[in-house]
């Protein structure tokens, strides 16, 4: 084995640590103040964080429902960091998730006696398709009446909230479940379990694969490398050939596509049903990961999956110490305050 | 319909358009400062809950007030440094702060009164009616019997056309909207205009928030909101961030809003799902036709760095 020489490795050593450390600080400044502020209110914070930190490996259900929580975040944030590449603002990811889950359902539960291999492409394609048509809503709005996309992707969210109140209470309800909730779907749209108990289903891997394709698509296509010129200087781009405008559209609507398909793996790995609510706080989680991530598609699972271990801590936290579950998403959105921070501090210096 | 009806509509409208007129004139007068702050939402959110904690603990509604106003202040004062002085880009900088008052309200709520059932209640706000004025018939009764939010966001909504287009004050306000570098030329103080517009619009963003609880619920709760904030923001570039524009444009949200309510109450034969989404998807038609002819101050959303060459 032929070893590099000393200072190539130290100088390697000190790039990581250039690129790391600012997350590192991020995060424990967050801690920092929130064990303040627990203190203050008379918790432990050094249990509490103990709790936060450590829960996703304390247990095998817990480590693979730290995975179940990934899953959607990485389709939550690819759907806002694909848009903000091109410079634009998906806040819309929530309707998109629904919608998508919806269209999920409906064909689940419509072609429910057919076989797997038709199902579960179908469900999963509707769920793209759902979500991609909920983001070419705005996406349409921006192109012919320049509406600004941050207003329209949100306000679009809570149509979407009637939407699947209406399958789920009025097209097909299940009256025993106490909840909005739709009948199941067939189970050949059911997506394969890669671990039967505690189940952890294979959308696990499609999230990985999806992650993969969208970071070689932004940073090694150049059709990539369009989206990406466009966000950085529309302008430029402009005069280079590249329509902007038709760009903008694309990429919104691959944002929603990305959410749609989150959304349908809910359905067909999770829940094998609609049910109110399935969305959670994903949106927010979503939109913290990737401005924590920066655009990087190579650092956003990584990111996605830190966050997901403290969401399981944080129930964890609320059964065994009863503080609010708020608190983790304090400290989230802190991080992504200190990230943001730590940006203007290298400016300086 | 019949009369006492329509009146009782247009008083529920009066009623309902306060948080609006609120909301969007603090989103507008950050605005004519070039300040884009997306998180009104978030802001109502904090100050809904905070405000009501306030008014709880203290067993004053004004006490709650003064707390909502602290809050949305702070709010301000955060979009601003993170912004102005800091130059971070405008609408992270919203999100971030959205998501802190998106997860401070319920945890507040959940701190001081824990998860219960059936949560505390205040007293909601009183209607003054002023004297005469409230005698005249079907005027007196719409306009001059509500509550002292709805005197106060009448008056405000002149006040601040009369400051931003009939002072030398608002004049350089809006200068620093429209081109900064030519007020900060001018000997305009670009930097105190920026903190002086979005700490007075966080407050006002604050009060549409308080105002939920204080007239609607008499407690907080999560849905409380409801996406006003959002509307506030597309109705102020509906309202082409001018104020008197957005005075009326309020009028419009909040009658679509006590329309779906009451058509849910009375029944419509429409389910009530498709009411529930007449606020959101009339905003986003209006918007379709707003957006030819509104204008946004020039410089919106950008921030301005005085050792540039360019902008």
């Amino acid at each position: 084995m032929r070893s590099r020489p000393l200072t190539q490795t130290v100088q390697q050593r000190s790039k990581i640590l250039t690129q790391i450390g600012p997350y590192l600080a991020a995060v424990l400044a967050a801690f920092v103040v929130v064990g303040i502020l627990l203190l203050l209110m008379g918790f432990n914070p050094l249990r509490a964080f103990q709790t936060i930190l450590f829960t996703s490996f304390r247990t095998r259900n817990n480590f693979i429902q730290t995975w179940l929580k990934f899953i959607p975040l990485v389709f939550m944030a690819l759907a806002f960091t694909i848009p903000a590449k091109g410079g634009k603002f998906n806040i819309g990811g929530e309707g998109q998730l629904i919608m998508g889950a919806v269209g999920a359902a409906v064909v689940g539960i419509l072609w429910a006696d057919a076989p797997a291999f038709i199902l579960l492409p179908l469900v999963l394609l509707a769920g793209i398709a759902a979500g991609a048509f909920w983001a070419f809503i705005p996406a349409i709005l921006l192109y012919r009446f320049n509406i600004h996309e941050i207003l329209s992707t949100v306000l679009l969210n809570f149509v979407s909230f009637s939407v699947i109140d209406y399958v789920a209470t009025e097209i097909w309800p299940d009256p025993l479940a106490g909840h909005p909730t739709t009948t199941p779907i067939g189970a050949g749209g059911n997506l394969p379990l890669l671990i039967s108990s505690p189940p952890l289903h294979s959308g696990l891997l499609i999230a990985l694969f999806v992650a993969l394709a969208v970071y070689i698509y932004t940073e090694r296509t150049s059709a990539g490398y369009e989206l990406v010129a466009t966000g950085a200087n529309p302008r430029a781009a402009a005069v280079f050939g590249i329509n902007t405008k038709v760009l903008f559209l694309l990429a919104l609507v691959l944002g929603g596509a990305m959410a749609g398909l989150g959304g349908a793996v809910e359905v067909a790995g999770v829940h094998h049903r609609l049910i109110e609510g399935l969305q959670s706080n994903f949106l927010a989680l979503g939109i913290i990961i990737g401005l924590i991530s920066k655009g990087n598609h190579a650092v956003l699972p990584f990111v996605a999956l830190f966050i997901a271990i403290l969401e399981v801590g944080a129930s964890a936290m609320q059964r065994t110490l009863a503080i609010p579950v708020e608190m983790v998403f304090i400290v989230e959105a802190l991080i992504l305050i200190f990230v943001l921070l730590s940006d203007v501090v290298r400016k300086d210096s | 319909m019949e009369l006492d009806q329509i009146v009782s509509f247009m008083g529920l409208v009066f009623l309902a358009v306060v948080p609006y007129i609120l909301a969007s004139q603090g989103t507008m007068l950050a605005g004519q400062t070039g300040q884009f702050n997306v998180s009104q939402e978030g802001i109502m959110l904090a100050s809904a809950s905070l405000g009501f904690l306030g008014a709880y603990q203290f067993g004053s509604l004004w006490a709650g007030v003064l707390t909502a106003v602290l809050t949305g202040a702070l709010f301000g004062l955060a979009f601003s440094y993170f912004t102005t002085t800091l130059k971070m880009n405008q609408f992270v900088v919203g999100l971030a702060l959205f998501f802190v008052g998106l997860g401070l309200s319920t945890l507040a709520f959940k701190l001081t009164i824990g998860v219960t059932l059936t949560p505390p209640q205040i007293p909601t706000l009183n209607k003054v009616p002023i004297p005469l004025l409230s005698q005249i018939p079907i005027v007196g009764e719409i306009i001059f019997s509500q509550n002292v939010f709805v005197y106060f966001a009448v008056l405000l909504s002149i006040g601040l056309y009369y400051l931003l287009y009939k002072t030398q004050y608002g004049l350089e306000l809006r200068a620093v909207g429209e081109s900064p570098k030519t007020a900060d030329s001018m000997g305009i103080n670009v930097v105190r205009s920026r903190y002086v517009t979005a700490v007075f619009g966080g407050v006002l963003i604050a009060l549409a928030g308080v105002y939920l609880p204080m007239v609607y619920t008499g407690t907080f709760t999560e849905g409380i909101v409801q996406g006003r904030g959002w509307l506030s923001t597309a109705l102020t570039f509906f309202g082409g961030w001018q104020p008197h524009l957005i005075f009326f444009g309020s009028f419009f949200f909040a009658a679509v809003e006590v329309f779906a309510l009451r058509a849910q109450v009375f029944g419509s034969g429409l389910p009530h799902q498709l009411l529930l989404t007449f606020p959101y998807l009339t905003t986003l038609l209006v918007m379709m036709f707003g957006a030819r002819w509104a204008r946004t101050p020039g410089f919106l959303g950008q921030n301005y760095d005085r050792e540039k060459r360019s902008v």
